[in-house]
């Protein structure tokens, strides 16, 4: 780990280190996790939830402190590039557009599910899914593979 | 980490091995403001080891067969899934090395319903609480009630399956599609609470309690995110329940009788079903 190393928010919508964004961030990046409790009372999350959530961070034996996300990965990170998966979840969001002001922080995506274009229909499943079935029905590494093609081709 | 850090982890050591009952004891330790009366975890233990043991029972085919029976072949991944521990795409690849293509698309196609709600959230975040349509029951949402009656939430309502089903939800944290949407029904329709306190619920109890696959589907169950409301007859739980859930008439009274005449019970505004 040297000093110019990243660090990698495991955050609660991707408590994995097999997620592309660990190996995005290199070797020298430091994966932390950040117990929030306070966003647990505001989602009134239940012992179980709670227990489980811990349970699945502790298992990849990663340094877990507990606080608030901004200011644990602004004292964490003190300068260096923050990776993390990108989530829809409006907490996470924030917090890493707030991060941007003075980080640069670097999100990556997770191994993909389908190719499906941005003007999809999606008001109802059975649209979306006609259109995602053709390459939801490749393996990762075909789906990967044709992307990789198609962005040859553009 | 950087040397002028001045916070330091609550827990740093690759070594450490705590078992259940410590791991609980710090959990409650540094969740300050959690009520000491909720004690109920969860047999279902979160580690990745765990989801692969789960992924490694995985029969697509078989899936596609029984996956609406309560003790279907469904995987019990979801927990894992919500949180990244595993991804749709490890899963998916799992499906097809398995079986042929079609014998896994059913499976797949499930995964896809996962995929298809966290695109609705990212580009819709505002549908998450709010309805996405008017309700199609034949009331306005002001004639839905606001909170979840106490006897739902702690599995007394009297219809002994979905006391069971809520029971099952307390205190394991999971419960089968199926049980979900019996109950988001019950919640909806017969008692005609608001969709958002029946998610709330689910929320604060389900290990896979996820904004966008709950609410959503919970708006699907309303109306308020499809063209019709969903409800169901007690025949239907005991086609897809096993011998372990009560369905019968006399504890279950309320669910019994043909579709018609349970629509014409729960939206007596609309148009007789034919
Ligand atoms: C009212 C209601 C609330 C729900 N709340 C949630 C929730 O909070 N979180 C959640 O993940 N799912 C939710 N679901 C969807 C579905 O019930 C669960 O995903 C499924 O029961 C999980 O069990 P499983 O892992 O054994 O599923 P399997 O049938 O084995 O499916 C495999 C995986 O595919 C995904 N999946 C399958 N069906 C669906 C579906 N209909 N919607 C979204 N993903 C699906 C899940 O990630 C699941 O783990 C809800 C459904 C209803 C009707």
């Amino acid at each position: 780990m040297s000093v110019n190393d990243g660090i990698i928010w495991v955050h609660e919508d991707a408590i994995s280190l097999d997620h592309p964004v660990v190996a995005a961030a290199g070797p020298g990046a430091q994966p932390i996790f950040i117990w929030d409790s306070h966003n647990h009372d505001a989602l009134g999350y239940s012992l179980k939830r709670r227990v489980f959530i811990f349970e699945c961070a502790l298992d990849l034996d990663i340094p877990i402190y507990a606080g608030t996300p901004k200011s644990i990965l602004r004292e964490v990170a003190n300068g260096r590039a923050i990776y993390a998966a990108p989530s829809p979840d409006p907490y996470i969001a924030h917090v890493l557009i707030d991060l941007q002001k003075d980080h640069e922080v670097v999100p990556v995506d997770a191994r993909p599910f389908a190719r499906i274009a941005s003007d999809v229909d999606t008001r109802r499943f059975f649209r979306f899914w006609n259109q995602a079935k053709k390459t939801a029905m490749l393996s990762t590494q075909e789906l990967e593979a044709s992307q990789n093609t198609s962005r040859d081709d553009a | 980490m950087s040397d002028n850090s001045q916070i330091r982890p609550v827990i740093f050591d690759p070594k450490l091995r705590l078992n259940r009952s410590d791991v609980i004891a710090k959990v409650r330790d540094l969740s300050p403001n959690l009520a000491s009366v909720d004690d109920q975890v969860s047999p279902i233990v979160g580690s990745k080891a765990e989801a692969l043991k789960q992924l490694g029972r995985l029969n697509p085919a078989t899936y596609g067969r029984t996956r609406n029976h309560l003790d279907g072949a469904v995987t019990g991944l979801s927990p894992f899934v919500r949180h990244g521990v595993i991804s749709t795409a490890d899963i998916r690849d799992q499906a097809l090395g398995l079986n042929t293509p079609k014998e896994a698309e059913k499976f797949i196609q499930q995964l896809a319903w996962r995929e298809y709600w966290q695109k609705l959230y990212r580009e819709n975040p505002n549908y998450i609480w709010n309805d996405v349509e008017p309700y199609k029951t034949g009331f306005d949402a002001e004639h839905y009630a606001d909170d979840l009656p106490e006897d739902i939430s702690q599995a007394k309502t009297g219809v002994a399956c979905i006391d069971q089903f809520i029971a099952e939800l307390l205190t394991t944290g999971y419960i089968h599609n199926h049980a979900r949407l019996y109950v988001a029904a019950y919640v909806c329709h017969w008692r005609r609470v608001k969709w958002q306190a029946g998610a709330r619920f689910f929320l604060m109890h389900l290990l896979d309690g996820d904004p966008a696959s709950n609410n959503l589907s919970w708006q699907w169950v309303a109306s308020t995110f499809s063209h019709k409301p969903y409800f169901f007859n007690l025949e239907n739980v005991e086609k897809f329940s096993g011998d372990s859930v009560d369905t019968r008439f006399k504890t279950n009274k309320t669910l019994a009788g043909s579709y018609e005449d349970i629509y014409a019970r729960l939206f007596p505004n609309l148009e007789p079903k034919t």
